[in-house]
């Protein structure tokens, strides 16, 4: 395979893989929503979906410019199957916002099933002079330390999707949530007060 | 196709929604792993679950339409029934991803590779009789900090325990499904196949 083409074959795979934490994102994130009753991260799931839309279409016209060889069509169908899939969730996770949107009170039953220690959700801003900066969310133990789950981080407009080896920045606004005590320790731990650092 | 008629039975609402949005979530991950690696075996599995998904579906309508008495009612439970019909289009989207393998359709090889870089990977793998990992809890191995891997759902006499928890015990004849990076995982592997006989600290 040319060089050419093996960029052009890292970038659609860049694509669904952003598609595909996307939408995995966005189901956490629902789920959540409806636990708390969080108006804000139902309409965080809400503007994901129209973003796994633009996703969706730049992924498909990436895979449609391709150039592919007649021999090598179904391993791009596949592909192609991949993201609408994924498409697919998203609008699954969009339905379980939409509960809370239409402010519908969610009733106990689901938050019995959904069976998460989440008390309440925050937003915590990373500042320059946190111990978290530089680090890998693994390295980090933000769970040990404060109690609370990073479900989100929102960075430049983007929400990604945590893993073990995302490296936290500066700027970065962590979504989390957890044990109501957590939240005072996870503020403290992202934004130390100065002289305390 | 011959489709399973489903009877009533009174299972509370609270247990059938909890199982679909679990289930539904294992089936995401076994999807892509299987259309990513071209298993065959995990696709199948998906499958399989993707009809259980559908019986608790029709029994979560039924148990709904039921408890819904008056107006009040129906309107606190369409949520319910909007959730759980939403866990099961995410069902259904595992069920299309595992299609891919199950119709030989495939993904490119070089998607697989790219893919596999920047990718946790998940392995299937069963419990051996003389492997060191049975009888302990997951707490005791403490595979997280130790390997990079996490057991994301263990299937024990035809059934699944999805998120196993801290005190659960490994059972001979278990089928670990574990996610995380690729050294972990093989080393994983060699525990569970009894071949290695000791955790690394």
């Amino acid at each position: 395979m040319s060089k050419r083409s093996q960029r052009k074959f890292e970038e659609i795979v860049r694509r669904f893989v952003e598609l595909k934490d996307t939408s995995e994102l966005m189901i956490d994130l629902a789920y959540s929503a409806l636990l708390l009753n969080s108006r804000e991260l139902a309409e965080e799931v809400a503007r994901l979906e129209e973003r796994v839309d633009e996703l969706h279409t730049e992924f498909e016209l990436l895979v449609l410019s391709s150039g592919f060889k007649k021999e090598e069509a179904k391993g791009f169908l596949g592909l192609v199957r991949l993201g609408v899939a994924a498409e697919k969730i998203a609008d699954a996770a969009a339905q379980i916002a939409e509960v809370v949107l239409r402010g519908v009170e969610p009733h106990q039953v689901l938050k019995l099933a959904i069976e998460e220690a989440e008390e309440t959700i925050t937003y915590v801003h990373v500042a320059e002079n946190s111990p978290l900066v530089n680090k890998t969310l693994k390295e980090a133990r933000i769970p040990e330390e404060t109690g609370m789950w990073v479900l989100a981080i929102k960075r430049d407009e983007k929400c990604i999707r945590p893993k073990p080896d995302t490296t936290i920045q500066a700027g970065d606004i962590l979504i989390a949530s957890g044990y109501a005590e957590g939240e005072e320790d996870l503020k403290r731990l992202a934004a130390p007060p100065q002289g305390f650092a | 196709m011959a489709f399973e008629k489903i009877e009533y039975k009174p299972i509370p609402v609270r247990e059938l929604l909890r199982e679909m949005k679990n289930l539904s979530e294992l089936m995401i991950d076994l999807a892509y792993s299987a259309a990513l690696f071209n298993d065959r075996e995990l696709a199948e599995d998906v499958l399989e679950l993707e009809k259980r998904i559908d019986t608790l579906a029709y029994q979560l309508e039924m148990m709904t339409m039921i408890a819904a008495r008056d107006a009040e009612d129906a309107e606190a439970l369409v949520g319910v029934s909007k959730v759980a019909s939403a866990a099961d289009k995410i069902s259904d989207a595992a069920a299309d991803i595992a299609a891919i393998v199950i119709r030989n359709i495939g993904v490119h090889p070089i998607v697989s590779e790219i893919f596999e870089r920047v990718e946790e990977h998940l392995v299937k793998v069963k419990v051996h009789e003389k492997s060191i990992l049975v009888g302990k809890t997951l707490n005791e191995l403490d595979l997280a900090p130790r390997m990079g891997i996490d057991i994301i759902a263990i299937y024990r006499k035809n059934d699944w325990i999805i998120n196993p928890k801290a005190e659960e015990k490994i059972q001979f004849g278990d089928v670990l499904i574990a996610r995380g990076t690729s050294e972990g995982l093989k080393e994983l592997m060699a525990l569970c196949e009894g071949k290695l006989d000791k955790l690394e600290d």
